[in-house]
Formats: structure tokens, C-alpha cells, sequence
């Protein structure tokens, strides 16, 4: 632990803070723009910028929920419900300090889990073969699909199908052989992860912000910011429900922070013994989203350490970080450098002590940065997307990705399609395709070893109970029988 | 959105039958001593179908509901770009991509300063309207844009020893 060392930590979060806390700047771009800014810093060093810049931002997103009505990141859309409603009867600076108690307080409990079932998941990963890790791939884009369009989960299955998609574009892995190249030497290179990405978060975001109307402050009066003791205590046990549903969703494959939200609010309000509150500034319902989200975020870390899988979109960027920096996530890294997974945990708790202290300091100066008008702040985030992408590898051709790919990302939101599963895609297209082969190759052609090792038909239960769930007639029965069961 | 929908199914039924016939077209390396369940063609012929598949879906939910009565008028077209929201995106994308195109063709910190000036005066000047207040936009504008593009150069360039395009 050195001075500098806690200079960039407190830096990163309270830029995290700020990014969350402008209404279209998602983690996930302050992430991938992080990544940008980092690459030429020590892995280590880097990678603790960018978990500081994730968790922050996470947290810094309750900012404009409460003030604003407006979900700063995607992850605060559950806050609005009861932050707002405190912020309009006068108590905005409370209703702060409570988001900052449970961001917290869930941090710390996903960081509990972090450093236990890393390693155990990591251990139990290493017997799994080609066959697991083609299912943990399909498992991935479908449970992410589900969850991030629960209206419609057929549109999350297309966006990450189509991600599994342009990951195959390029060069592949077995006989190097160039598909979809159609002759292009820069297609043949393959689609890079960190344009596309900052394309699909970051141009995309600038055209949805620029689109929609000014935004109002309406209330930066702040007076009381610090929670109080008995508030907490009172609500123990919807903290620790919120921490552990929303480490369990982080830890899902592409779902992300704003479903472990919505989550652990409603289960909130189904234990509550005031749920006619919910809605009308409830501290109960505020503490829930807020410890929900952000118990997330370490959860999220869970699978890229363990199973190189992102469990959210921040995630994946993060991942992407770590391979750019030569760290290798997965089973093996309990292998190769097993002291990592808890220098990440070291890092993450840092980054949420600070989070804490900030979150409960410069309140007041904060706040003010709402006030920048987006058509001012959107060229400037469209330029440093413009440079990010550029500068991982000095070629024009990402820029042109990042473009391309922040158009299909915008067309994609304004058809009601998640991206996050389309990312995920792309991040395990190649882990899909290769190990899909191999099996293929190692049987034979003989598909019943895909369905009959215990792993396997497993992974392949949970994907036929996760698609089958979301059918009407799966739905309409199950509703019966449990009304039977409960009669 | 179930017209949307329609256009989009069609979109992905051409898409997946594309995949899949230049899946089909791809070399199994069977020649060269290699497994042919390890062609480069099967997994994206395999993801063709079930895209295929699910744009299938798409297409017949949205006929059931209607979504290919799809009608265009000139009136329609005139309200759509009258929206202020579609102006404003429009706006953005003109110069997002404008930004895009002549990178590269000239010096990076003007062309930066340049757009990011253009960007700001565009939604902050009220043209047809002389007044202080255009005059406060365009200084403002002009001092943000050479503030902006300024650190950016430096940091990239002197910082990070990117070689900008």
C-alpha cells in the first residue's frame, strides 16, 4: 500500500462516481474507456483503476436516481422507485446516505462471497472438459437473454446468438482459415472486443442521450447526508437477503447489476411488513436496490476469475482488460497465480472503502456536475471513444468497428433487443466454437457424450428449464400447480 | 414495434440463409489429413439455422399480429423528421460521422477541435436569431473545443505515445 497507490484509487471511484451519476454514461463505457486510458500502466495497477472505476459507478448511478428520477446507469433503474419519492418530500441527502450505506454494505458481502466460491467454482471448473464449456457457453447467451428481456426473451436469445455470430468472424483457431473475410485483410483479423464494445455502450449511448429531451434538476438542496445507526440495524436482514440475491445474479452470466436490482427489490417487498410504503420512499426498498446492485458487481467478478465468463457487461469489458494486460482468467489462474484472485478481492474492497467515504463526502460539489448541459458533454465522450478505440492498436479499421458497431447498438435499443447478450456473444463465441469441434472431433460425431457426463447434462437441464420457463404454457402451469400445492 | 419486428425477422431470415450458404462454401481441410467434424463451417452454419429459426419466430408472431401492414406517406415522413428528437439525432449523427470519415485525411487536435465546436454551436446557437446569447454559445463553444481537443492531444499523444490518426 503505497500513497500513489491510494491517490488512484480514490481518483478512479470518484471518476466511477461521476460517470455513474451522468444520466448515459453506463459503467460499462467508463469501464471500457478506462481500459483505454490504462493499457500502458502495470496489469495489476490497471486493473485495480478499472475495478475502482466499476464500482463507483455502480454506486454513483443512485446519484441521479434519487435527485432526478433518471437512473444515472441501467443498475439504478430500482432506486428511482423509492429515492426519488425521498428526494421529493425534502430528505435527497438521506436518501444518499442510505444508497451509500447499502452500496456498502452489499459491496462487502459480495466481496465475502468473491473470495470464498472464487476459488471453489475456479477448482470444480478445472474437471470441466470441451463438452462443459460448449454448454456454459449456450447457457450463457441463455440465461442472459432471459433475464435482460424478460418481456421478450426470444430478442435477448437473437442479440447473443448474433454476438456468437460476428465472433466467428476472421481468422479461427483450428486451421486458421479466414471466414467472412470475403478478402478483406482487416475482416480477416477478426472483429476486435474493445471497439465493438465501446461502440455498442459508448456511440450508441451518445445517440440515445442526444435523442432524448434536457433533463431537469429538481431538487440540489442537500442536507443531511450521514444514515442512521438504527436504520440500518433495523433493515439487517433485508441487507443481507439484498447481498446474497444480488451476488447470485452477478454471478450469472451476462445479466448483470440492474437484474440483481429489480431482484432483490422485489423479494424486498414480498418479506416487508410495510410494503404499502414500496413506491412512496421507502428506506426498506432503497437499501435493497442499492445493496442488490452492488453485491453484484463482485458477484460479476465470481465467473470472470473462475470461469472466464463475464457475469455482467462491466464485467466483460473487465475481462477483456485482463486478457489485454495478459492475465489469464479462468480455471487455470488458481494454478498459475492463485495470489491474484485475492488481490482482486484486496482491490475491490478498496475501491468500495472508498466508494464509502466519497459517497458520503463532496456531496454537495458533485451534485452541480448535473448540470452540465449533454449537448456540451456528448462530443467529448464521442471523441474519446473516437481515440479508445484507436489507441489499443494504432488502426483505423477499430475506429470504422466502433462506429459500425455503435449504430447496429442503437438500432438494436430502439427495437427493444439487449445488448448485453451480444457482447457476452462475442466474448464466448470463440469458447463456443472451439470447444464445439474439439467434442466433436474427440467422439466422433457421437453427440451422447455432449448430453450423458454429469456436468453436461446438467448445464443442459438448466438451459432447457431456463427457455422452457418463459413459455406461456410452462407459465400458466406452473401458476396452477403452485395455487394447487398452496390450497 | 410489431412491425419493426417484421422488418427486422425478414432481416434476419436473409441473414441466416446467407450464414449458412457461405458456411457451406467454406474448406472442410478433409484433404489435408483433417477430421471433418473440425471444418471451419460447421459453427457458423450451425448459429445461421438457429438464427434462421428465431427470425422465423419473429416473422409469424408479427403476421399474427398484423405487423406487416406497413404503410408509408409523404405526411408520416414530413412528422417523423419535424420530431425534435429525430433532428436532434440526426444532428449527432452528421457530425459523429462526418468526424469518423475525415480522420485520418486531416490533422487530428484541429479536426477534435472542429467537432467538438460544430457539435456544440449546432444545438446551442439559435440561428435565424441575432442575440448575446449566440454570441456566449460561440465562445463557449470555441473555448471548450480547443480545451477539449487540447487534452486530448496531449494526453494520448505525450502520455500514452499513441500515434494519432
Amino acid at each position: 500500500m503505497t500513497p500513489r497507490l491510494l491517490f488512484d484509487v480514490l481518483w478512479s471511484t470518484q471518476v466511477g462516481i461521476v460517470v455513474g451519476m451522468l444520466p448515459g454514461l453506463t459503467a460499462t463505457m467508463g469501464v471500457a474507456l478506462m481500459t483505454t486510458l490504462t493499457y500502458q500502466f502495470e496489469s495489476e495497477h490497471a486493473v485495480l483503476i478499472l475495478i475502482c472505476m466499476y464500482v463507483g459507478a455502480i454506486f454513483g448511478g443512485s446519484r441521479t436516481a434519487i435527485l432526478i428520477n433518471i437512473p444515472g446507469t441501467p443498475a439504478n433503474a430500482a432506486t428511482t422507485v423509492d429515492g426519488n419519492p425521498l428526494a421529493k418530500q425534502g430528505r435527497a441527502g438521506y436518501a444518499m446516505g442510505i444508497a451509500t450505506t447499502g452500496s456498502f454494505l452489499g459491496s462487502l458481502f459480495g466481496i465475502l462471497m468473491l473470495a470464498i466460491f472464487t476459488p471453489i467454482i475456479g477448482n470444480a471448473a478445472l474437471k470441466f472438459h470441451s463438452f462443459e464449456y460448449f454448454w456454459l457457453a449456450v447457457f450463457g447467451i441463455i440465461i442472459s437473454g432471459s433475464l435482460t428481456a424478460p418481456k421478450d426473451p426470444i430478442k435477448g436469445w437473437i442479440s447473443g446468438f448474433l454476438g456468437l455470430f460476428v465472433a466467428t468472424i476472421g481468422m479461427e483457431s483450428m486451421h486458421a482459415y479466414r471466414r467472412f473475410s470475403f478478402g478483406n485483410v482487416e475482416l480477416a483479423g477478426g472483429i476486435e472486443l474493445l471497439p465493438a464494445m465501446i461502440g455498442v455502450f459508448g456511440f450508441s449511448e451518445v445517440l440515445m442521450v442526444m435523442k432524448q429531451p434536457a433533463i431537469k434538476v429538481i431538487s440540489n438542496k442537500i442536507e443531511r447526508v450521514l444514515p442512521r445507526f438504527s436504520d440500518i440495524k433495523r433493515y439487517w436482514q433485508t441487507i443481507l437477503r439484498s447481498g446474497f440475491i444480488g451476488t447470485i445474479i452477478g454471478a450469472l452470466p451476462g445479466v448483470g447489476e440492474d437484474i440483481g436490482a429489480w431482484v432483490s427489490y422485489d423479494f424486498a417487498k414480498r418479506a416487508s411488513k410495510e410494503p404499502e410504503k414500496y413506491g412512496k420512499g421507502s428506506i426498506e426498498g432503497l437499501i435493497a436496490a442499492e445493496t442488490g446492485n452492488n453485491a453484484a458487481v463482485a458477484g460479476a467478478i465470481i465467473p470472470v476469475l473462475s470461469l472466464a465468463v463475464p457475469g455482467s457487461a462491466p464485467a466483460a469489458v473487465l475481462l477483456g482488460a485482463m486478457l489485454i494486460h495478459g492475465i489469464r482468467p479462468g480455471p487455470l489462474l488458481m494454478i498459475e497465480n492463485p495470489s491474484f484472485v485475492y488481490q482482486v478481492v484486496a482491490m475491490t474492497l478498496l475501491a468500495t472503502c472508498a466508494m464509502f467515504v466519497l459517497g458520503l463526502s463532496f456531496t454537495r460539489v458533485f451534485v452541480k456536475i448535473l448540470l452540465i448541459p449533454k449537448q456540451r458533454l456528448m462530443p467529448i465522450i464521442f471523441a474519446l471513444c473516437v481515440i479508445g478505440s484507436y489507441a489499443l492498436s494504432a488502426k483505423m479499421f477499430d475506429i470504422l468497428v466502433m462506429a459500425v458497431f455503435g449504430l447496429i447498438g442503437y438500432g438494436m435499443k430502439e427495437m427493444d433487443y439487449p445488448v448485453a447478450p451480444f457482447v457476452l456473444g462475442i466474448i464466448l463465441g470463440d469458447l463456443l466454437d472451439s470447444n464445439l469441434r474439439r467434442s466433436l472431433v474427440l467422439t466422433n460425431g457421437n453427440i451422447g457424450l455432449f448430453f450423458t457426463r454429469p456436468i453436461s447434462l446438467f448445464l443442459v437441464l438448466l438451459i432447457v428449464f431456463t427457455i422452457i420457463s418463459k413459455m406461456k404454457w410452462f407459465q400458466i402451469f406452473w401458476k396452477s400447480l403452485t395455487n394447487k400445492i398452496g390450497k | 414495434m410489431n412491425k419493426a419486428d417484421f422488418v427486422t425477422s425478414l432481416f434476419l431470415i436473409v441473414l441466416a440463409i446467407s450464414i449458412i450458404l457461405v458456411s457451406f462454401q467454406m474448406p472442410t481441410f478433409v484433404d489435408v489429413g483433417a477430421h471433418p467434424l473440425s471444418a471451419p463451417g460447421i459453427v457458423p452454419s450451425m448459429l445461421g439455422v438457429i438464427i434462421g429459426i428465431f427470425g422465423f419466430i419473429l416473422l409469424i408472431r408479427s403476421i399474427l399480429h398484423k405487423g406487416f401492414t406497413i404503410k408509408f406517406s409523404i405526411k408520416d415522413i414530413v412528422i417523423f423528421f419535424r420530431n425534435a428528437s429525430i433532428q436532434r439525432l440526426i444532428i449527432t449523427l452528421f457530425w459523429s460521422i462526418l468526424y469518423v470519415i475525415l480522420l485520418g485525411k486531416m490533422n487530428y487536435f484541429l479536426l477534435t477541435f472542429l467537432f467538438i465546436t460544430f457539435f456544440i454551436m449546432s444545438f446551442e446557437i439559435k440561428f435565424f436569431k441575432k442575440s448575446i446569447d449566440n454570441k456566449k454559445a460561440i465562445i463557449n463553444a470555441l473555448f471548450i473545443g480547443i480545451f477539449i481537443s487540447t487534452v486530448i492531444t496531449l494526453v494520448f499523444r505525450y502520455l500514452f505515445l499513441v500515434n494519432l490518426p
